[in-house]
């Protein structure tokens, strides 16, 4: 405990003095109920960096979790903003107690409750174990990076350093990246995806990448090379969870593409004309070649994707303002609505599968229902458009009363506002509304939408934009400016909160020590019956 | 028309929209002001199809008096009645009436466009009210508010325009006395909305910030009749009557007392390409579509450019001067402003032009 007392110490000095160079009225903590989040790192690219293209892209981050030793839990976890950061297994985070623990020396014990209550579950010791490397940090090519796009290039920074500047850079020439996703559990090294603007998608060895000196990617597996199959923009890639090497693209025309890793590179163009901009429709290929299959969910862009935790549902948002959730083996649509009004930009599930967030040209969170299959929810906050959602699926209630029969949530979002909100929603709270509607009705029972409203809606049927009165709103618990540039999405990691803006600058937020596990030690977390409550939104 | 037609229709080919017409405008020295704004409302389809339809009303009565009215109506019949699909017209005789009104306009220094729009809208209107022959329209209700009496400012019952008709709005001032909770309700027409900006916000925040209440309280007490003293009051401004054509104009220019001279802010203000705005009667919220924006470019106020952007048959287009490009809907976020002071994007969105998607035959 004095050795983390210690390092938490020298993490603040060491965040204080390099935020120097904060500009003025952007402050390197913010506080919730819980404590402080605090600023530890910030990751950017290299100073020199002014491609003409810089500013057209906006940057997304994917933190990637490199194995360890092959010996070990062959689990790691993965998330990447607006596309999968709701995706994590159950064994991933089995082992960010393990590595997460080992590589952040900050790692403090507050963070780690929910997920000692899994390990113990899962039976392995792995996080006393791995303890014994606190200290250590990783410059060796294991462990944690993120991997952000800017201009025309990728960077991949060391996640637990305090290097400012990114470890590696990879230049594309033919198109500016825009996307990727990392798949921890990858069983032939290619872990990394990537899309470009013009529609290519790459799949590499992250691995391989840091090991090569060079600027360009290497052992690279080429996708809808120069758009042969659709020459519109990527706008989002990811792995489809136990998907055995698939994944899918989500394209700028309304497109989805499956790919399956282990089948012919080389394109097959020939899908069908689509008769109906407007409707839903799968066609497979003809052949047994890449890409598999083409979704054509939307007229006009898709913005975001993600699969539910378990593969079993993908969720896309889009230019039309719907989310629509699918049925992915059956190819079937499932529910979604419209937002209030404007283009929807981000989604993220729960861990769980039960609630689906998402962001939009309307400044509004929302939060649907699985259950209900509509929205259950609206978070007002944001001052501008919501660029990133995600559940904080480590996070766990305090151990007052009524943790485990009233279900909390906590989530995040950050907005082109530049702020980041922190949001709790309680169902129980939220059968009736905390806070009236102003000049509505406070309670689903009265207003012309009630008849409906009551119920859940019928499967396969898409919700028209609700009434501003009829939704029970939100506040958030925190809202903090983070950034100077409007930002564009958001990690929860079982250490930190990562945040990240359109020009591509990455902020680093330790989770607030808790006073009450720094007296405990990490064995009594461990056996501690209520920590196995796990959060909200841990996935059983 | 030439071989294979302009570059524009090229870019369109069998999309070119059937009867429609794309012109550029020509400049006649800093007349940007004027151009960009005239193909924001050439392109707001109510507005052109009764300016067209009162100019076929009213051309037979022979060359009258010609007034800004006349010389807008006879450049948009000659734009929709080109042989050609593309090409550039001379503005010059509505330049020149223009100018003849407003000595404002007169020289050939930079111009403010939504001062132009303000001028023009107001100009029509007082043409059309001065008209003997009756407009179509129907009055609009100007009934006190709940709880509340009106101390109308509206005039004596002028007729209804077709000018009206397309964008005027009513707005609500509720001011609640904080002792007797009386609601003392005023309304004001407007054909516009101007609005205060702030850095990296959205127009919906902008729209929330202008209708928020505000506590008048120390200095700014509120004189209550019921009370018939000065009161602790809340004020709060709020959308009556939602406008047919919601025309937002963003206060870029600024006032700044320390230089004594405007500043241009060049805030990052993003606009969706639907709206809502929720008024205070009616259950629904009403809907918009953005389909016009002029956009100011440069880095000061007292010089720069204007360009228009057009949404025309679900195409988006690129108005600057003489030139018609085609442009990508995801361009319109280049337009957006700067989250930095200096940046070297110096177009900005200016004025916003917003279409209600909700049925209003009944307005």
């Amino acid at each position: 405990m004095m050795n983390s007392g210690a390092s938490n110490n020298m993490m603040s000095s060491a965040s204080a003095s390099g935020n120097n160079a904060q500009p003025p009225g952007l402050k390197t903590y913010f506080k919730t109920i819980e404590g402080k989040y605090k600023l530890q790192y910030e990751k950017t690219h290299p100073a020199g960096l002014l491609h003409y293209a810089h500013g057209k892209t906006v940057t997304q981050v994917t933190v990637a979790h490199l194995k360890d030793k092959p010996t070990q839990t062959p689990s790691q976890s993965s998330s990447s903003l607006g596309v999968s950061s709701g995706v994590r297994s159950a064994a991933s985070r089995l082992w960010s107690v393990g590595n997460g623990r080992a590589l952040s020396f900050v790692a403090g014990n507050g963070g780690s409750k929910p997920v000692s209550g899994s390990t113990t579950r899962i039976g392995s010791l792995g996080a006393s174990s791995s303890n014994n490397v606190v200290g250590n940090p990783n410059f060796d090519g294991k462990g944690t990076y993120l991997v952000f796009n800017v201009g025309d290039a990728i960077f991949v920074s060391d996640l637990n350093s305090q290097d400012k500047d990114p470890i590696k850079s990879i230049h594309f020439s033919n198109s500016n990246p825009v996307c990727h996703a990392y798949d921890p559990d990858a069983k032939d090294g290619h872990d990394l995806l990537i899309g470009l603007n013009s529609g290519d998608v790459y799949s590499v060895s992250l691995r391989q990448q840091l090991q090569d000196v060079g600027k360009k990617l290497v052992g690279a597996q080429h996708y809808n090379k120069d758009g042969s199959v659709n020459n519109s923009r990527c706008t989002c890639v990811a792995w489809i969870p136990n998907g055995d090497g698939s994944f899918v693209v989500a394209h700028a025309d309304g497109n989805i593409y499956v790919y399956e890793k282990n089948k012919d590179g080389s394109g097959d163009p020939s899908f069908p004309v689509i008769k109906d901009q407007a409707h839903f429709s799968v066609s497979h290929a003809r052949y047994s070649k890449n890409p598999v299959a083409r979704w054509h969910i939307c007229q006009g862009s898709i913005n975001g994707i993600a699969f539910s935790a378990d593969g079993a549902y993908i969720a896309t948002v889009g230019r039309d303002g719907y989310l629509r959730v699918f049925d992915y083996k059956n190819e079937q649509l499932i529910c979604g609505g419209k937002s209030y009004y404007g283009a929807l930009l981000c989604c993220a599930w729960s861990m769980d599968g039960k609630y689906i967030l998402t962001g939009g040209e309307d400044d509004l969170v929302q939060v649907w229902s699985m259950e209900d299959r509509k929205i259950v929810a609206w978070g007002e906050g944001h001052n501008s458009w919501v660029s990133g959602v995600a559940f904080d699926s480590y996070w766990q209630a305090s151990n007052s009363d009524g943790v485990g029969e009233s279900t909390v949530y906590r989530f995040g979002s950050v907005g082109q506002d530049t702020q980041l909100l922190l949001w709790d929603l309680e169902m129980d709270e939220l059968v009736v509304p905390v806070r009236r509607a102003p000049g509505g009705s406070p309670t689903f029972s009265t207003g012309s939408q009630s008849s409906h409203w009551d119920s859940a809606c019928p499967v396969g049927t898409l919700q028209p934009a609700p009434s501003m009165r009829d939704v029970p709103k939100l506040s958030p618990l925190v809202a903090h400016r983070v950034h100077t540039e409007p930002l564009s999405g958001l990690i929860f990691t079982q250490e930190s909160l990562l945040t990240v803006c359109r020009e591509g600058h990455v902020k680093i937020w330790t989770r607030p020590v808790s006073s009450e596990s720094q007296s405990s030690g990490n064995s009594d977390s461990l056996t501690s019956s209520s920590l196995k409550v796990s959060g909200s939104g841990y996935k059983q | 028309m030439g071989v294979g037609g302009s570059k524009l229709e090229k870019a369109l080919g069998d999309h070119f929209p059937e009867g429609e017409r794309y012109f550029g405008f020509e400049n006649f020295g800093n007349t940007c002001y004027c151009n960009s704004v005239l193909q924001a409302l050439y392109f707001c389809v109510p507005f052109r199809e009764q300016l067209l339809e009162y100019y076929s009303n009213n051309k037979s009565q022979g060359d009258g008096d010609e007034n800004l009215l006349t010389c807008l109506a006879d450049l948009f019949s000659q734009i929709s009645s080109q042989k050609k699909k593309t090409g550039v017209v001379a503005p010059k005789r509505f330049v020149q009436r223009l100018r003849k009104e407003n000595d404002v306009f007169r020289g050939y220094m930079h111009q403010d466009a939504h001062e132009f729009l303000n001028f023009l809208l107001n100009q029509l209107v007082e043409i059309l009210e001065k008209a003997p022959h009756k407009v179509k329209g129907e009055d609009v209700p100007n009934g006190p508010c709940n709880g509340g009496q009106v101390n109308g400012l509206v005039k004596q019952e002028p007729p209804i325009t077709w000018v009206h008709n397309t964008f005027q709005g009513i707005l609500t001032n509720e001011t609640r006395c904080l002792r007797c909770e009386t609601v003392t309700a005023r309304d004001e027409i407007f054909l516009d909305l101007s609005i205060d900006i702030e850095q990296n916000s959205s127009i919906t925040s902008c729209l929330k910030n202008f209708s928020s209440t505000e506590t008048l309280n120390a200095n700014d007490k509120f004189f209550c009749d019921k009370c018939s003293s000065l009161q602790e009051a809340q004020k709060r401004m709020r959308i009556k009557k939602p406008p047919r054509i919601l025309v937002i104009h963003l206060k870029r220019f600024k006032f700044m007392e320390q230089l004594n001279r405007h500043k241009k802010l060049s805030y990052r203000v993003v606009f969706p390409l639907e709206l809502k705005l929720s008024t205070t009667v009616g259950d629904a919220d009403s809907e918009y579509s953005l389909f016009a924006v002029v956009v100011h470019i440069g880095s000061g106020p007292n010089h720069g450019h204007y360009v228009s952007l057009v949404k025309s048959h679900n195409h988006w287009l690129f108005f600057d001067d003489e030139n018609v490009e085609i442009i990508d809907e995801s361009a319109i976020q280049t337009f957006f402003g700067s989250a930095q002071e200096y940046s070297t994007n110096t177009d900005h969105g200016y004025i916003l032009f917003y279409e209600s998607l909700t049925a209003d035959d009944k307005q």
